[in-house]
């Protein structure tokens, strides 16, 4: 099995000169590419719903800019929801590194590993460990700063979007209860609006790291979510 | 000896025949799904009916509720008090005071037990013992509860007996508390608004004593009919929104052109209100048709949600005040300067590990 | 025991105790005690404010331009004078000024308001105070007819109308559900109109019940709604555009006609209903001259309806502006909001701690701390009071002083103070009426003389409209359409530290919020208000506010039956959520009750 072979990988590369595992599968993939996509249009509309553009001249019947901004950003909101329907479905039916970030391992050696990491970009320590997929940090910040600032989003997304659509519509009845602890909706507004701040302070650090991984630690991040494939390419002293 | 006048004799008064009469009966009945013997009952009812009692206190509060209410155009509020309802207690408008007005309480508790309608506009304060609110040399909050024990439902009149509005806004001094955290058990209905606009508030009266039962209420127990949609949802200013049109200024352009009042700081697209449909005074306006956007006032906590002139709340979380946006820029800068200054180091390293290794 | 109070009474508690609480038929919660001698002449008042909300403590910290929405929630019923008063005060402090539109628009506002007030006070809060419901059923319709028509030429005067009015009245008070007129005092002797003129009264009350909602129709058009019509600080909302695109959205033709209509309606009520009832029920209780307390002594009013924009002087000001001290109508003294001499609050007697309690404080400095406690002499406990210690702290409201005298705020105060002016506007139709009823000038300084300048001002207040919309129109007329001034509205643009004071003549009396302002926020905010003028405790040196000097030497008819002390106090038509609304220390700990 391949996650077997994965694991057998990740602990047995010790000698290891240059070395591809396919551990990124293809739904993994495309749901970071389309999140990629999503967040970023999403953020843009979103910002624009909050902090309109300047107002339009003409008649009101002739244009429709507030409301087209507003349609990519439910649009696209859409997309992002069944996107993660997708994902969460394979959480369930894909290899390993399909569920790391949605759970937190309550492990001791998980935490180690952590404080290694930590170490790492303190400069403390000298070489990274390596692991394929995420590494134990990496997967703590996806958690707290992506996993739940998404779901979170989803939820108070369309429970925003309910307003709109009536207390009759499915998205009321399935997201309502956002309602009942947050009776005034404007804090939805603002919680909402927070959410997408937490999620691009996430993208900054996300693409960093990664950027800086690639060239540092020597094990390919940023093709592998393309290719699926992490290369190890580093020399063993 | 003259009898009760009922609904019917209202209407009869009010020039609607006894056609007409029972023909809204039927209607009545066949809107409310029910066959064509519950129209007889509904008409008998109507003929014959004691009027209901209803008992208005007044805790913490502005009394616009009570303004606000006699405001109805339709019905006339002399008409609701005359033949709609029996208004046996209203420190607001009542003849009598001191003992004989305290005197109605007991009568109507003991006499109308399980049937009268108790209205409070305004909450009890908590703090100092309840004694910030003082009636009949007790705590205000006492007598609220005690009067709820034997009614049939509560009615919270506006934001203060739904929400806590303004003496609840922070940082609360007087524990200013809504009805419906003091009284347990009664079916309460939440009328918020501040105040509430008089037809909807008249609305809700009557539709209690037209169908003799409670409307259908919402989440957060607020009658559906006048509460389920937002300002913005019907405002006539809408096309403006989805046009991007907006007031920028004060008086501007835009503002004489009747633009969308969203970057004002409009609060209509998280405000539940029948203000856009319904609308203020006999319909003459609503805030929003005169320039000025909402500010929410039917929603919980809304004095607390920043300037009422912020499209974006302000937050005072940690000592700092700012925006959404602020704190997100803030965030991104500060993260984004680490990583300047993480990548700086990182390149140091490299170089310096590098000769190392080399020399 | 007898105490003579330095403005003039003499207190003595030895009598007979009559507690009224709850005040009905008021704006809030308040509580009158009084005793009696043997023939039932009131020989001691005290009157207790017995609410308060704290708005001033929940306004630090917040952005100025919110403020109006905050203090216009004070009071529902003299609803946006607080409000304007608020955008004054911002205004002065940050040295806003308004166009001359946004002028005009806001006293046609406060001007509704005014004439709004007076009549819902006189007929559905005041009223039952003189009529008797009972007796109109006795009534005969023609007659009714006959008397109407002799007082006024207002149509709803036929003898089939006054019949249906009692018809219908006998139906309601007989069904055995009576509703507000439960357990009225009917029949007391002292009601002394005939049955007649009690009818034609409920008939008016019925009618004024109907109209009150149309006055306010200036207050939607111009602020969106009313209640609580919106504000703007440096303006007002409203944008004009009275032939351009879009002006269907704007203050066009069409809302201008709604605002002229309305005019013509309260005028007319005014001249033909509310004034000529006023003379009516005056000329059957013209010997009823009880009531006047403070008004004949100490009068004080701060001035409104300013002629121009952004002018708050004397001579701009179409309301008065002075006070009057020991009865001297010779000498009319100015009024300085922003000297710390002349208005100050003491709190010996209010539910309040200072740290040196025989001082008092100017708003500007006004520390408050809430302190409940009741006096050794007091009966009952804490939390069911059966009689107050006026020895002692026994209300919620502050004690506010004018130089060191408890002041009449109001109506009557106003017009005295006109009146001593010798400003035709105010002197003709005080003199007019006192000569119709024949009565002597003294008489003004009387609960009646309250009711009557309370009716003379509100039909003052309806011509002083129609002015103003033609002033409006003629000026928009000539090219002027601003109706704000964005220039300091950003927060950037203010001065770091600053104060003010704005100040306005609610339909009550004078009303003042003092306002400092630091780093764009609320540093601190005061309201001194009329009925904290007008309710006001004793102060240090034992002077009786003007609630409690106007019910000394009142005789009851029946000491069981209120009526006398609720037609007097009524008379200054009092808020009490207004006057007891003052600060609290930030997170003091106070004991408080538990949920069930």
């Amino acid at each position: 099995m391949t996650i077997h072979q994965s694991l057998a990988a990740d602990s047995g590369s010790e000698k290891t000169v240059e070395q591809s595992v396919y551990f990124y599968q293809a739904p993994v993939r495309l749901w970071h590419w389309g999140n990629a996509f999503s967040i970023l249009t999403l953020a843009l509309t979103g910002y624009f719903i909050g902090s309109p553009l300047p107002s339009v001249s003409g008649e009101a019947s002739a244009n429709y800019l507030m409301g087209d901004i507003r349609f990519i950003h439910f649009a696209v909101a859409q997309i992002l929801s069944v996107l993660l329907i997708l994902r969460l479905y394979w959480v369930f039916v894909g290899n390993v590194h399909a569920r790391q970030i949605f759970y937190v391992p309550m492990r001791g050696r998980f935490w180690k590993e952590c404080l290694h990491e930590v170490r790492w970009y303190m400069f403390m320590a000298r070489q990274p460990k390596r692991h394929v997929g995420h590494k134990p940090l990496a997967r703590l910040t996806m958690f707290f700063m992506f996993t739940l600032p998404l779901l979170f989003m989803v939820i108070t997304g369309f429970a925003l979007y309910s307003e709109g659509a009536g207390r009759d519509s499915w998205e009321y009845a399935l997201f309502g209860w956002v309602f009942s602890i947050w009776p005034n909706s404007q804090e939805i507004h603002t919680l909402h609006h927070l959410g997408m701040w937490v999620i691009l302070v996430f993208v900054i650090v996300h693409i960093y790291v990664a950027v800086r991984e690639d060239i540092i630690s020597r094990q390919s991040i940023v093709s592998s979510m393309i290719s699926g494939e992490r290369l190890f390419n580093d020399v063993e002293d | 000896m003259a009898t009760a006048e009922t609904f019917y004799d209202v209407i009869r008064r009010q020039g609607i025949t006894r056609r007409s009469f029972t023909k809204f009966c039927s209607l009545t009945a066949a809107s409310l799904g029910f066959g064509p013997g519950t129209a007889t009952a509904i008409a008998e009812a109507l003929e014959t009916k004691e009027r209901v009692p209803v008992i208005w206190m007044h805790g913490l509060e502005c009394t616009c509720c009570s303004e606000s209410f006699i405001r109805s155009a339709h019905p006339l509020v002399k008409d609701v008090v005359l033949s709609m309802i029996s208004l046996d207690y209203d420190d607001m408008i009542m003849a009598a005071a001191g003992h004989q007005a305290e005197a109605i309480l007991e009568e109507t508790k003991a006499r109308y037990k399980g049937k009268y309608i108790l209205a409070v506009e305004g909450n009890a304060p908590l703090n100092e013992n309840g004694m910030f609110c003082i009636d009949g040399g007790r705590p205000f909050v006492e007598k609220l509860k005690w009067m709820a024990e034997d009614a049939r439902a509560v009615i919270a009149w506006g934001t203060c007996a739904s929400w806590g509005c303004v003496q609840a806004a922070q940082p609360n001094p007087t524990q200013a508390t809504p009805i419906d955290k003091v009284i347990r058990g009664m079916p309460i209905i939440k009328v918020p608004g501040c105040p509430p606009i008089a037809e909807v508030m008249t609305g809700v009266v009557t539709f209690i004593t037209t169908f003799d039962k409670l409307p259908e209420l919402d989440r957060q127990g607020r009658p559906k009919m006048f509460y389920s949609q937002r300002i913005h949802d019907k405002c006539y200013r809408r096309p403006h929104f989805d046009a991007g049109q907006f007031v920028d200024e004060w008086d501007d352009e835009g503002a004489r052109k009747g633009y969308c009042l969203y970057k004002t700081g409009c609060k209509g697209p998280t405000t539940y209100n029948a203000c856009s449909t319904v609308r203020w005074n006999e319909g003459v306006s609503f805030p929003i048709q005169s320039g000025h956007g909402c500010i929410g006032c039917s929603e919980k906590g809304f004095w607390d949600q920043g300037s009422f002139y912020d499209r974006l709340t302000n937050l005072h979380q940690f000592g700092i005040e700012a925006n959404a946006d602020k704190i997100g820029l803030t965030a991104a800068g500060v993260v984004g300067g680490a990583i300047a200054a993480h990548a700086a180091v990182t390149v140091v390293k490299r170089v310096t590990t590098k000769r190392e290794a080399d020399g | 025991m007898k105490i003579e109070t330095p403005n003039g009474f003499t207190l003595d508690n030895s009598g007979k105790r009559i507690v009224v609480d709850p005040v009905t038929r008021i704006e809030g919660h308040m509580r009158i005690e009084v005793n009696v001698d043997e023939n039932n002449i009131i020989r001691n008042a005290v009157s207790t404010g017995t609410m308060w909300r704290g708005i001033e403590v929940i306004l630090k910290n917040r952005d100025p331009r919110d403020a109006w929405a905050f203090t216009e929630r004070i009071c529902g019923v003299c609803t946006g004078t607080h409000a304007l008063t608020s955008v004054r005060a911002v205004e002065n402090a940050l040295g806003i000024t308004i166009p001359e539109n946004a002028n005009s628009i806001r006293n046609l506002m406060q001007l509704a308001l005014q004439v709004h007030d007076h009549v819902v006070h006189f007929y559905h809060l005041h009223a039952l105070d003189w009529v008797d419901v009972l007796s109109s059923l006795s009534a005969d319709p023609k007659a009714t007819s006959a008397l109407a028509q002799s007082v006024s030429d207002w149509p709803l005067s036929s003898p089939g109308y006054f019949k249906d009015i009692q018809t219908r009245l006998k139906k309601f008070v007989e069904s055995g559900q009576p509703g507000p007129f439960k357990n009225g005092y009917w029949g007391n002797v002292s009601y002394k109109l005939p049955p007649e003129a009690n009818l034609m009264a409920l008939a008016h009350y019925l009618e004024a019940l109907d109209f009150q909602k149309e006055i306010v129709k200036i207050h939607a058009i111009f602020g969106g709604k009313n209640p609580h019509p919106n504000w703007l600080v440096g303006g007002v909302p409203c944008p004009i555009n009275i032939d351009g695109t879009g002006g269907v959205g704007a203050i066009n033709m069409e809302r201008l006609n709604v605002v002229t209509s309305v005019i013509d309606q309260l005028i007319e009520f005014n001249d033909k209903v509310y004034v000529p009832d006023i003379m009516a029920i005056g000329s059957f209780y013209k010997d009823w001259l009880y009531g006047g307390g403070l008004s004949g002594k100490n009068v004080l009013a701060y001035g409104d309806v300013p002629e121009h924009a952004n002018d708050y002087s004397d001579a701009s000001l179409k309301l008065p502006r002075g006070a009057i001290i020991n009865g001297n109508l010779a000498e009319v003294h100015p009024v300085d909001h922003a000297d710390p001499e002349e208005i100050q609050e003491f709190v010996t007697h209010s539910w309040y701690k200072y740290p040196d309690e025989s001082e008092g404080l100017h708003p500007w400095d006004g520390v408050t701390e809430p302190h409940y406690e009741l006096g050794p002499n007091a009966r009952g406990t804490k939390t069911n009071i059966e009689q107050l210690d006026e020895a002692t702290k026994y209300s919620w409201i502050k004690a506010p002083r004018w130089r060191g005298h408890a002041m009449e705020v109001g109506p009557l105060a106003r017009w005295v103070i006109g009146y001593a002016q010798n400003e035709a506007a105010f002197k003709d139709p005080v003199d007019k009426v006192l000569k119709d009823l024949g009565l002597p000038v003294s008489a003004l300084f009387s609960t009646l003389g309250r009711t009557a300048a309370r009716a003379l001002e509100s039909s003052w207040a309806g011509h002083q409209m129609r002015y103003f919309q033609n002033k409006l129109i003629a000026n928009i007329r000539a090219g002027d359409s601003s109706t704000a001034h964005v220039d300091k509205w950003k927060p950037e643009t203010w001065p770091k530290k600053v104060r003010g004071v704005g100040f306005t003549e609610a339909p009550r009396g004078a009303l003042a919020h003092w306002i400092k302002i630091r780093d764009g926020r609320i540093e601190n905010y005061q309201c001194v208000v009329p009925t904290t003028w007008n309710a006001s405790p004793r102060d240090p040196a034992g002077n009786i506010g003007a609630f409690e000097a106007s019910l000394m030497d009142t005789p009851m008819s029946d000491p069981a039956q209120p009526l006398e002390i609720l037609r007097i106090i009524h008379s200054f038509d009092p808020c009490l959520a207004c006057s007891t609304h003052v600060m609290s220390p930030d997170g003091q700990e106070m004991t408080s009750i538990q949920v069930r």
